[in-house]
């Protein structure tokens, strides 16, 4: 499966009258986007922001970051199972409003949820302080329930990105790349010399607010399986989970995932990058047996030589972690693992709630306990109330010269489990 | 298939949703995150099997005062990989600092409802 990514660079958002892209600028109808979103008969209103990297702007709580993209050759379209039909994508060409990104926030449960600064210390830790953001503030109709309030914000952020996408799709791209993924006898045939690595991705499914969908199907009730990395690419995996947001991987990371785009760099050349696993991270122990039974089987049939193996989280899925590890390493195969740590505040704690002698090499994203004070900024948009009481922020850690203390676990991206962070040991 | 099993909660919420359910029994007690962990972990050491990782949710223990964990109702020889599991639980609750905000009146209903959401996926 080929797919040719068309970059059509964006270094800035303005509100307009006409949404279009323009000179490197996309010029949005917040009315249009309105209009849109609030086809959603549970969806009471609907603000329309902006937020360019340098600002003194903060952007929480943070739900959803989506790129916007649009199919432009080859089957189906964005977002496959959710907005598009359930066509197979991944393949042909796909435009990108590569620095632009659809920011959804609005409170669904009073606490977690992240934070994106635009500027200050912050804006260090979140990926999303250097794209342009068109941030939704989604307030529901009195009386939605959790569930179709989550639902109703994400579907939002997709169809946004979508309406988004739309303009790229006769545009010229400033760059293009390409990726393709052979299937199994034609990529054993053509490089025969070099390792066949695989990528084992875990997905976060553990509940409300703890969700991933692969083709619109709940990933708890998937059983593991092979996708063409280009799928996801074009928007076969979506995030329904935002809770500890420095180590969930929002929608923008699933289709730029750093991972699938190193081992592509290496392809050819010191590796044969030959498949793509997906599973999942369930709450019920022998979900985790099986799942792992299955990525381990998965990974031996594929004949895989190496794998990389990346987490979505922390606890529960250092479970599922390690028993991916332990299985694929007993199927002979060399394992990496890619985690984040919840190691204190000094650092000193055992990093992960789980471990075993076959985890013997692992990347971290950062330890999630790190704190930092974040500068009071001028323009905040969404809220703070829940700054105090989401995830990695804590009682009185709000000061009266308006800067917060958080744990960068609050901050969306900060310790990303696929290395889309910019924290490193350089 | 699931197994029967015995669901310690401190969660009204869960109590209400699986005190009728097939299979599920269902042991409240209104203590904290910590204590219910404890209570599986005595359970585990009576020779009943962990049927749900005692840290589920990413809404960490000390932010959340509501826990809801499944054990098998069949008893047999002490299961060591449940009882690795729920004392390394016990041991990364305690590296977490409780917060006040999680006894916020105001929060109480979605900590619950979050809690309930991660027990009931496993149905």
């Amino acid at each position: 499966m080929k797919l040719e990514l068309g970059y059509i660079h964006i270094h800035d958002i303005q509100l307009a009258a006409a949404s279009k892209v323009e000179n490197g600028v996309l010029y949005v109808d917040a009315e249009a986007v309105k209009k849109l979103v609030l086809e959603d008969e549970q969806i009471a209103s609907v603000e329309v922001e902006v937020a360019h990297p340098g600002e003194s702007v903060r952007i929480t709580p943070v739900k959803d970051v989506i790129e916007p993209r649009v199919k432009v050759e080859g089957p189906g379209g964005m977002f496959p199972g959710v907005i598009s039909k359930v066509d197979t994508v991944g393949s042909g060409k796909t435009h990108v409003l590569k620095g632009a990104a659809v920011v959804t926030t609005g409170k669904i449960v009073g606490f977690q949820e992240g934070i994106i600064d635009m500027s200050g210390v912050g804006a260090q830790y979140t990926p999303f302080s250097k794209t342009n953001n068109l941030v939704l503030v989604v307030q529901p109709v009195e009386g939605l329930k959790q569930h179709d309030h989550e639902h109703a914000v994400r579907m939002a952020g997709l169809k946004t990105a979508v309406y988004l996408g739309e303009l790229a799709r006769s545009l010229t791209p400033d760059e293009t790349e390409t990726f393709e993924t052979l299937p199994l006898k034609e990529s054993m045939d053509k490089y025969p010399e070099l390792p066949r690595v695989g990528y084992v991705q875990m997905l976060q499914s553990q509940g409300l607010l703890h969700d991933t969908y692969v083709y619109g199907v709940d990933a708890k009730r998937i059983i593991p399986t092979v996708i063409y990395p280009t799928e996801v690419m074009d928007g076969a995996i979506i995030s329904g989970n935002c809770v500890s947001a420095c180590d969930k991987n929002p929608t923008y990371v699933h289709q730029n995932n750093p991972i699938v785009h190193d081992l592509f760099a290496q392809h050819g050349k010191t590796i044969n990058f030959a498949a793509m696993v997906i599973t999942n991270e369930n709450v019920y122990l022998a979900d985790k047996e099986r799942s792992s039974n299955w990525s381990s089987k998965l990974c031996e049939f594929l004949g895989l030589d190496a794998v990389i193996i990346s987490e979505e989280g922390f606890g529960n899925p250092d479970t599922d972690l390690i028993m991916n590890c332990r299985k694929i390493t007993e199927k002979g195969i060399k394992t990496v693992i890619v985690t984040d740590e919840y190691a204190g505040r000094d650092g000193s704690s055992q990093s992960l709630a789980d471990a075993h002698s076959s985890a013997d090499a692992l990347v971290t994203g950062g330890n999630a306990n790190q704190v930092i004070t974040l500068p009071k900024m001028d323009k905040v948009i969404g809220t703070e109330d829940y700054v105090g009481i989401i995830a990695g922020g804590w009682d009185q850690n709000k000061h009266e010269d308006g800067t917060i203390d958080v744990e960068i676990q609050a901050i969306t991206g900060a310790t990303s489990e696929v290395g889309f962070n910019y924290l490193s040991a350089r | 298939m699931l197994e029967r099993m015995v669901v310690f909660t401190n969660n009204p919420m869960v109590r209400d949703a699986l005190s009728q359910r097939d299979g599920c029994k269902v042991h409240y007690a209104p203590v904290s995150y910590r204590q219910i962990l404890c209570l599986a972990r005595d359970a585990v050491h009576q020779g009943h099997k962990l049927l749900t990782h005692p840290l589920s949710g990413s809404v960490k223990p000390g932010e959340t005062p509501y826990k809801s964990v499944a054990v098998s109702q069949e008893k047999g020889l002490l299961d060591l990989p449940s009882l690795s599991l729920i004392e390394n639980s016990i041991v990364t609750c305690d590296k977490f600092p409780i917060r006040s905000k999680s006894k916020d009146p105001s929060l109480q209903e979605d900590f619950q409802l979050v809690d309930l959401s991660l027990i009931m996926s496993i149905f």
